[in-house]
């Protein structure tokens, strides 16, 4: 629904500035003009939502590429959740089609992506508390999403809380 | 046929209730097979969903609707006769209260929401403490 949302704000944007320019010049100098149109819309709320959680997943399938050769003992266990994330950003991506037009700007992932310490109880700890954040930030951003995104974000949040215990139980073997 | 807000809410909150009537009544059986710090571990979940499941009762009431009875008994999705299998059943169970809320994380106001995707994050905890293998879309039996 959000694409067709966002598919159809230039369509109708693009009528109503054809209907005013067909009115001619006179009617115009006494109106506002384009003005009248009032503010471009902005990006709908939902495709907002969902290039915040893109680029959150983003930042945690690069963070886990990163944490794999530094942990030579648990590689099976980082590698599995890795994936996990790679398999969220995917379904996440296959939401969100909007013309080049209204694509915007990616969101630079820096919102606290740490980098990596060197130990590999630090590593460990520094995964899980992300994984935190990210459930934590999931639940807030579901609160005002579409019913199926707001599903989807809740099973995922519930992945990526359910990922803490599998980094604990990976620290203490 | 369309379901009006409050229908959707209070279908929602029945299936959530459905899924703690069932994780109350099976932990009566994973606690049967566990002693020591098992055993207490178990009857501390049994509690959080009984006590979860007293709320949805409450809040499908403070609707006007009738909230789903217990069964008598219920089909458990396997035989349980040792420790191991009590955990593993433990973890069906939390797994189906994470798919039981999910409804109601699409459904019902910001506050409520919020409470559906915890509940799931914190029933995904707990099986993955059971000796649940990761998922990545508990839950959802096919994303869409």
């Amino acid at each position: 629904m959000a694409v067709r949302q966002a598919q159809a704000q230039p369509a109708r944007r693009a009528l109503l500035a054809f209907t005013i320019a067909a009115a001619g010049s006179a009617w115009l100098a006494g109106c506002k003009g384009i003005a009248a149109l009032g503010p471009v819309p902005g990006v709908p709320g939902d495709v907002r939502t969902l290039e915040q959680a893109i680029a959150a997943e983003e930042a945690l399938v690069m963070l886990y590429k990163g944490a794999t050769g530094q942990l030579p003992r648990t590689a099976a266990v980082i590698a599995a959740i890795g994936a996990e994330h790679e398999a969220h950003l995917s379904h996440l991506r296959a939401r969100l089609i909007l013309p080049p037009r209204l694509a915007r700007t990616k969101i630079a992932p820096s919102s606290g992506m740490p980098s990596l310490p060197a130990d590999r109880a630090g590593v460990l700890g520094a995964l899980a508390a992300q994984e935190r954040a990210a459930a934590v930030r999931l639940t807030g951003q579901l609160a005002d999403a579409p019913a199926g995104l707001a599903k989807l974000l809740a099973s995922i949040s519930a992945s990526e809380a359910a990922h803490v215990v599998y980094l604990r139980r990976a620290g203490s073997s | 046929m369309v379901r009006s807000g409050k229908q959707a809410l209070v279908a929602a909150l029945q299936s959530a209730l459905t899924a703690e009537e069932a994780a109350s009544y099976g932990y009566g059986v994973v606690g049967a097979h566990l002693t020591g710090t098992e055993f207490n571990l178990a009857a501390t979940d049994c509690a959080i969903h009984e006590r979860a499941r007293d709320t949805l009762f409450a809040m499908i009431t403070a609707l006007g609707a009738t909230p789903a009875p217990a069964a008598v008994a219920y089909r458990l999705p396997l035989v349980v006769s040792t420790p191991r299998e009590a955990a593993s059943l433990a973890t069906d169970l939390e797994l189906g209260v994470v798919a039981g809320y999910l409804d109601l994380t699409g459904a019902g106001d910001r506050a409520l929401r919020k409470l559906a995707a915890t509940r799931m994050q914190e029933a995904a905890v707990r099986a993955a403490h059971w000796g649940g293998s990761p998922q990545a879309f508990p839950g959802l039996a096919t994303p869409r």
